[in-house]
């Protein structure tokens, strides 16, 4: 393998390893920061219950309470039926759990939507520092190139 | 950069370590949750998944409904297969939103991998333009010399 440059560089990804796993580390960039460092508590609440909701915790135990549930009602389990087959109350509560879902999913989509916007202007603004910066390099080498050619001028000069 | 790394293979599965390191983080170091979760989603949005349950959806209303078939087991309207779709889409909204989350870790990693090399770039950038300026303020004694040496010169036969 070639070096490592800046890009890969150890101590870069020493820090990016700590931030791996843990979207409440100390953010470096203003993006991140801004968009979980300073996060209202809304949308702190939405990511929250999207974390929590898309985690496999969550849908193991769905899973688990859901043949739980068709096991008690089929075989009639432990205690009286509640819902017998074919289960139109577990179809209830899972078309609810489903109705919740949906809109939580477009919360969360639209939490991202934003962090890209806020990410494309952040991005526009890192360009036009850019430029800038680019624009005094080249200024100071106009300038310095002008002060070569002149000592050719005196150099010239002095050899005629 | 070495060329054997390739990284993905025509189906994009990873066959050899990225070389960025968010990539690197994110895939290459994924934990077994992590990497199922991506399976999970590459799975059920994908073209397979939607031509398998068309297929099955058919063939369960076929054989519920046409007479020939004598094994009924979900007579019209058909309430258990109403249930399955529940149960599925109960599943696709976390999958969706683990899938989600996956998204906005990379993303949240690759922002902060972003600030770490604009630090370093906008240092080396700035040092840069010092190197020039230090450059042109050589250059300009350098001219500084020459011209006060031609003074000394033009001066010199006069005053013989």
């Amino acid at each position: 393998m070639a070096q490592p440059g800046v890009s890969g560089s150890p101590a870069i990804v020493h820090r990016l390893r700590q931030k791996h796993r843990n979207p409440n580390a100390d953010h470096k960039h203003p993006v991140n920061r801004a968009h979980y460092d300073d996060a209202s508590r809304g949308a702190r609440v939405a990511d929250q219950v999207s974390a929590a909701i898309g985690s496999w915790p969550f849908i193991i135990t769905q899973s688990v309470l859901l043949l739980v549930w068709a096991a008690i009602n089929f075989w009639g389990l432990f205690v009286k039926r509640w819902d017998p087959y074919p289960f139109i109350l577990l179809n209830l509560v899972l078309s609810f759990q489903a109705t919740y879902a949906g809109p939580i999913v477009l919360l969360a989509g639209n939490r991202h939507a934003q962090k890209d916007r806020i990410t494309l202007e952040h991005m526009a603004d890192e360009a036009d520092k850019g430029e800038e910066q680019i624009n005094r390099i080249l200024i100071e080498i106009k300038k310095n190139t002008d002060l070569t050619l002149r000592i050719l001028k005196e150099l010239e000069a002095e050899s005629a | 950069m070495a060329t054997d790394a390739k990284v993905t293979t025509a189906r994009g599965r990873v066959a050899a370590k990225h070389k960025h390191p968010v990539n690197q983080l994110f895939h290459d170091e994924a934990t077994l949750g992590e990497h199922v979760a991506d399976q999970a989603a590459a799975g059920i949005g994908s073209w397979w998944f939607l031509i398998i349950q068309s297929i099955l959806i058919v063939i369960w209303v076929t054989i519920n409904s046409v007479e020939f078939f004598t094994h009924k087991w979900d007579l019209y309207p058909f309430i258990l297969l109403n249930l399955m779709f529940t149960i599925q889409a109960a599943f696709t909204g976390p999958v969706l939103l683990l899938s989600g989350n996956r998204q906005a870790q990379k993303d949240r990693l690759r922002l902060e991998h972003t600030a770490e090399v604009a630090e370093v770039a906008e240092k080396a950038t700035l040092e840069i333009l010092e190197e020039i300026e230090r450059n042109t303020a050589a250059t300009l004694k350098v001219l500084e010399h020459l011209q006060k040496r031609r003074d000394s010169r033009s001066a010199a036969p006069a005053q013989s």
